[in-house]
């Protein structure tokens, strides 16, 4: 579904992406692991253009995303939702404004269907309670939680997460894989997410790439993953106190 | 597309290679100003739409409504300023009744459209920079355009409505309150009677200053939302960046207002 040929970025004056080549699946949950700096954000941008390759390609189906603009790009991009890592709410508007918006842009629906649609989204991520909130009212899950009620508003194909748990207690963090576990399987969306989070990666990974110094080091299934004996890998792993070298439990509910 | 990709340049070798490199930044952020302006220009046929309407108005509210106070301060002290220099060198003469034309005159010409201007970039066009700024940094305006909403409709067009209807009317309210700022001193400190002020002021005003003034208002409001949309969308590197766009706003508008003001004045009176 989503396709990188030899996607090579060079930002600053470094490689950041250097060659890296992967394909997501239909209706996976796609994750994206590394260190700080490895570039799963900036691998993230280049699938909806917000950043475009220096060298190979990056395909959506059949079409280059990397080569397409405007009416072409902007297809592309109705495709997708995409959940910024502080969230990216507008601070002037209400939450129910902010999950309304792409309705209200971008649809001909009338008020009362988009007062409806944004109440089904809100209560699918608990947040029907607080609608009337100004963001800056809201605590960072809320905001998170808020930020994929409105990526998700006009049904995407594919969701991307950036950092969806970073900053979170570990109890909100499991509410929000709950809720990408939930996406999939309710809406069939295919998510793509980057983390630090090793627990939440194994736990909601269909796969998972481990991106090291601008390359795919590892792309294994989270059973695969743990086991792995690349040193960078076993490295991660040890960073977050997983020792486990067998089948990961996947308990999201 | 507002959103851009990270730039690098490596170091400038010397004085020349940094002196060119500024030079090619100024070109091309002129041409992306420019390009701004013509954006929001074409965009405008939407802010007439109900939910746009509502934008314009806030906006409305936002840039003038919120700035009358220090503006009419200025306004007052400034026509006040001018009449007590002028009264006192034409008392020397016996023609201080006189300063209800330089008060007029100076405010309608010059001194209103240009306080104004440089009140509102000072007051607005900072407060845009910096908001736009903020929301590149927190990768709102890259929400927006993943969502297909144009930042350019959705946050430029209602702005330079709204200073386009505000400014001249600003500038307006500018002068009057200036002329009657200068009454007061005419009246209070220099002897001379409000209706002999008010005949003199109006003797030598033309029309013709009015709608110059005006212009140059209706042109001050447009340069000081492009230049301020324009350097908040080219704002990198996080809060710091915020700072140093929001500055450079203020900075860059002073100087076109400046620069404009006198060419439209050349235009007009030469």
């Amino acid at each position: 579904m989503i396709r990188f040929e030899n996607v090579v970025k060079v930002l600053g004056g470094r490689a950041v992406l250097d060659g890296v080549s992967f394909e997501v699946q239909r209706g996976e949950t796609f994750v994206i692991v590394g260190p700080s700096g490895a570039g799963k954000s900036v691998t993230l941008k280049h699938m909806v253009r917000l950043l475009t390759p220096d060298e190979g390609r990056v395909f959506v189906g059949e079409t280059c995303v990397s080569e397409a603009t405007g009416r072409d790009l902007e297809q592309i991009r109705t495709r997708f939702g995409y959940l910024f890592q502080g969230g990216a709410l507008l601070a002037w508007l209400s939450m129910a404004e902010n999950v309304a918006l792409p309705l209200r842009e971008k649809t001909n629906m009338s008020e009362d269907e988009i007062r409806a649609r944004v109440m089904e989204m809100l209560r699918l991520v608990g947040l029907e309670e607080h609608a009337d909130k100004m963001p800056d009212e809201l605590s960072g899950g809320m905001r998170k939680r808020a930020a994929l009620a409105r990526a998700i508003i006009r049904q995407p194909e594919i969701v991307l997460y950036d950092e969806p748990t970073s900053g979170l207690d570990p109890v909100t963090s499991r509410t929000i894989d709950s809720l990408i576990e939930r996406l999939k399987r309710e809406m069939g969306v295919t998510s793509v997410v980057v983390t630090h989070d090793l627990h939440s990666a194994l736990s909601i990974g269909t796969r998972i790439a481990m991106l090291y110094e601008g390359r795919i080091s590892e792309l294994a299934t989270p059973e695969t993953f743990v086991a792995s004996q690349r040193e960078e890998v076993r490295s991660f792993l040890d960073s977050q106190y997983i020792t486990r070298r067998g089948a990961w439990e996947r308990n999201v509910p | 597309m507002i959103t851009r990709e990270p730039e690098y340049f490596p170091p400038e070798l010397n004085v020349l290679g940094r002196l060119g490199r500024r030079a090619l930044f100024a070109l091309r952020g002129t041409g992306q100003a420019t390009l701004l302006l013509a954006q929001a220009i074409w965009n405008m046929r939407h802010v007439f739409a109900p939910r746009m309407r509502r934008e314009v108005l806030n906006q409305i509210y936002q840039a003038g409504i919120k700035s009358l106070g220090v503006i009419s301060v200025v306004a007052l002290f400034t026509g006040m300023i001018l009449a007590l220099q002028t009264g006192i060198e034409l008392r020397k003469f016996n023609q201080e009744v006189n300063i209800g034309t330089a008060v007029m005159v100076s405010l309608l010409r010059e001194m209103g459209p240009f306080m104004t201007g440089l009140i509102l970039a000072a007051c607005v066009g900072s407060a845009i920079a910096a908001q736009l700024g903020t929301m590149v940094v927190s990768e709102e305006i890259a929400a927006l355009e993943l969502m297909s909403i144009d930042p350019v409709r959705f946050l430029v067009s209602p702005r330079l409505v709204a200073m386009c209807i505000m400014t001249p009317l600003l500038s307006f309210y500018t002068c009057m309150l200036g002329v009657l700022g200068g009454g007061l001193v005419g009246f209070t400190q220099l002897g001379v009677s409000w209706v002999a002020y008010w005949e003199n002021a109006i003797r030598f005003a033309e029309v013709k200053d009015l709608y110059v003034g005006l212009l140059k208002a209706f042109l001050f409001g447009v340069i000081i939302t492009i230049v301020a949309c324009h350097q908040g969308f080219s704002t990198s590197e996080g809060a710091v960046g915020v700072g140093k766009a929001t500055r450079k706003a203020v900075i860059v508008s002073f100087l076109l207002i400046l620069i404009v003001g006198y060419f439209v004045t050349r235009l007009f009176y030469v």
